[in-house]
């Protein structure tokens, strides 16, 4: 038992470092989607203190409206555009009609706001769109969707141009964020808001405006996510579940911290590959990527209450 | 007080009119899912059963000259939700169509007490082939376990299966580990190695963690237990690990048009086996086209309606209308109970000349059910994904369930202890 946990796993890995490179690729891939749905959360959470439930129907909304656009004959990147005014429509209608009314009431009741938002998201996606599997339209957005086979130790190693992009993509998508958030005007002011509601205000900062613009991103970021996972395996509202796993990546990386929703997202996708692989399939029956996220999280969080990289809130009474 | 008065005799008026118009329909409620996870699949076979059952009341007026009214409950796949619409519909439902195994074990120990038949056509509980221990169930034609046996039937043709591997890629959930334990008792006949490999509900669209296992192991065959949105995931993946695609098969519920349209050509040689066929050109399709579509009544597409689950979904509910009549009937009345349909749906013997009359020849094979056996056994064919569509590529297929007839009464005896007391049909033989 001992070996089947201490060493077999590492010989394993020595002996066909081909297939390690392959693992730890897809994790790669999958963590990078993983931080880019756990950024959405975090942008939300600093500027308003909501935790958005609604950030999986949006992955489902953007490539709906994305694909639905398509179909009715408008060219895939005219397509994209007016997606991204669809989201942007969606941030001003949600800051007008549900969060402008609820400024100043307890977390709890924005948290279950975004439920409602999801709710409507839901109906409304289904009305407007059905239910039905739709195809990502990949190939004419001009997404590759080839692959690539290395043969690293002689041994097999491939990877999907699609994947590459995504990897691409999401990265550029994440320095971007970054940098807007650190060296514009209005980023710092989504991170002022982040740090400091009242004192942000006092300053002149737009609430409505920082919230429209977060929203507005975070529905980015399911565009996004939308095209990479719908490529994977078609449109539809299974996308949706594909949000929780950003749940234990935000716990991982704490729910304030940008830094943390990309570290946690890699570390997870990562971590949780190479778990199933080497100790999960062999030793528990595989399907440990269920809960070995939550668990670690759990773990994280038994030593560090506020994440990896969250802040420690010191409340005095 | 005079309004009062007039309000309680509008009331009274109301509830005679409503009672009356209800004893002139059929009540058939369909435990439906058109929202959530597994949508993309359920909306396909709910419009097939739905179209049908509109075909005919516009053109028959129902059956036996009673209208059937079929109302759907929305269940999104989920257990909890399934059972609530059980209990809100059993009070004048004569059937209940569960639409899931996870339901379907939820809602058969009650069936038993509400006296209301559960047709679960093609899936459920595989031992509810044992109609003298689950008398109110009914899967016809086929089981779960009859097509477990036909894939492990298919797969020895193409050479004997001893020192082979068989990778099991299955749902996490009731519904996918359902025929386990008839292929574990098939690889140890004969002799090849069984892998199961569980797919999580949130892994459905990512599952590369499994097919690195399927990588690394190097099965020479991946037999498919999946639903929703498993189906495209685990095919994509499939073709991005560059698996054989011949050498990939899957159960009934794996077999969606929609899911390999996403892969297209490089789906070509993936198998379902299955115990319906689509024929858009069958005299059945006909009537709903003239009926259903002409009127604007369908909510369903050209291109869904072409596919294997929409026509699958008319074969679900000529099932249930097959049992009416058989009931009405037999005993004489239009207007029958729910005791009456179970009679109906024991005694069904839908054989090629009845298929043929109703304008389904080849769309399922011939069945019969009986007391003893509530499945029917139809068979099936195996399809294979060409690129555009599914086709057939085996004769009619049949199970063999002798091979796993002990297994289904141990289980059904064995379930009947566990749920004790438990009423046994003991009029039947079998």
């Amino acid at each position: 038992m001992l070996n089947d946990i201490f060493i077999a796993p590492f010989a394993d890995m020595i002996a066909a470092p081909d297939f390690l490179l392959q693992v730890l690729w897809e994790g790669l891939v999958s963590g990078i989607l993983y931080a880019l749905i756990a950024l959405g959360f975090v942008l939300i959470f600093r500027s308003s203190r909501i935790f958005n439930f609604a950030q999986g129907i949006m992955v489902v909304f953007a490539a709906l409206t994305l694909v639905g656009l398509h179909a009715m004959g408008i060219p895939a990147w005219i397509s994209v555009a007016l997606t991204l005014g669809v989201m942007f429509i969606l941030a001003v209608s949600i800051e007008r009609i549900v969060l402008r009314p609820l400024v100043g009431q307890p977390d709890i009741i924005l948290f279950m706001a975004s439920i409602g938002i999801t709710l409507f998201l839901i109906g409304g996606g289904e009305i407007i769109f059905g239910g039905e599997n739709k195809v990502m339209i990949t190939e004419e957005l001009g997404i590759p969707t080839g692959d690539t086979v290395l043969e690293p130790w002689g041994g097999l190693l491939i990877l999907q141009h699609l994947d590459i992009t995504v990897v691409l993509v999401a990265s550029a998508l994440v320095a971007a964020l970054l940098a807007f958030l650190n060296y514009t005007q209005m980023g710092r002011a989504i991170r002022a808001l982040g740090d400091d509601h009242q004192a942000a205000l006092s300053v002149g900062i737009s609430l409505q405006t920082v919230w429209v613009l977060v929203w507005f991103i975070a529905g980015i970021i399911a565009l996004v996510t939308g095209i990479a996972w719908g490529a994977r395996a078609g449109v539809s509202f299974a996308l949706e579940v594909i949000a929780y796993k950003a749940l234990p990546v935000l716990m991982l990386g704490g729910l304030e911290s940008i830094t943390g929703a990309i570290i946690g997202g890699l570390l997870i996708g990562i971590l949780e590959k190479l778990f199933e692989i080497y100790w999960g399939q062999p030793l528990l029956g595989g399907n440990t990527e269920t809960w070995f996220a939550f668990v670690l999280a759990l773990f994280v969080l038994l030593f560090r209450p506020q994440g990896l990289f969250g802040e420690k809130i010191i409340e005095r009474v | 007080m005079k309004n009062f008065a007039k309000l309680a005799a509008a009331a009274v008026v109301a509830s005679v009119v409503a009672g009356a118009a209800m004893a002139e329909s059929l009540y058939t409620p369909n435990l439906s899912y058109r929202t959530g996870p597994f949508a993309a699949t359920g909306i396909p076979l709910m419009n097939g059963q739905k179209d049908y059952m509109s075909m005919l009341n516009a053109r028959d007026g129902g059956v036996g000259g009673v209208e059937i009214a079929f109302e759907e409950c929305e269940t999104g796949y989920s257990t909890e939700k399934g059972v609530e619409c059980y209990e809100k519909t059993k009070g004048k439902a004569i059937v209940t169509q569960p639409w899931s195994t996870g339901i379907t074990l939820q809602v058969l120990p009650k069936t038993n007490i509400d006296m209301i038949p559960i047709l679960a056509p093609g899936y459920g509980f595989s031992p509810m082939m044992d109609g003298k221990t689950f008398q109110w169930a009914f899967n016809a034609p086929s089981g779960y376990w009859d097509g477990a046996d036909m894939i492990v039937q298919f797969i020895e043709s193409e050479g004997s299966l001893e020192g082979k591997k068989v990778a099991f890629l299955h749902l996490d959930h009731p519904f996918g580990k359902e025929p386990l334990p008839v292929l574990e008792a098939a690889a140890a006949e004969k002799g090849f190695e069984l892998l199961p490999i569980p797919v999580g509900l949130k892994e459905m669209q990512n599952q590369s963690a499994q097919w690195l296992q399927i990588r690394r192991e190097r099965p020479d065959y991946v037999v498919m237990w999946g639903w929703g949105a498993m189906n495209a995931g685990a095919i994509t993946e499939a073709v991005k690990t560059k698996f054989d695609m011949s050498k990939m098969l899957g159960i009934w519920w794996s077999g969606h048009d929609a899911d390999l349209a996403i892969v297209g050509d490089k789906g070509k040689g993936y198998k379902s086996i299955s115990w319906s066929f689509p024929d858009v050109d069958a005299g059945v399709m006909a009537d709903i086209k003239k009926h259903v579509v002409d009127a604007g009544m369908t909510e369903s597409n050209e291109t869904e309606m072409s596919g294997v689950f929409y026509g699958r979904g008319v074969v679900m509910s000529m099932i249930l209308a097959e049992g009416i009549k058989v009931a009405q009937d037999h005993f004489g009345e239009a207007n029958i109970n729910a005791e009456q349909l179970r009679w109906g749906l024991e005694n069904l013997n839908v054989t090629e000349e009845r298929l043929a009359e109703l304008g389904m020849s080849g769309m399922v094979p011939p069945f019969a059910t009986s007391c003893a056996n509530h499945t029917g056994h139809s068979g099936g064919w195996m399809l294979e994904w060409d690129g555009a569509k599914f086709v057939k590529v085996s004769d009619h297929l049949t199970p063999n369930t002798a091979s796993y007839s002990d297994i289904a009464m141990k289980s059904a005896a064995d379930y009947a202890t566990a749920n004790a007391p438990w009423p046994v049909n003991e009029e039947c033989g079998g």
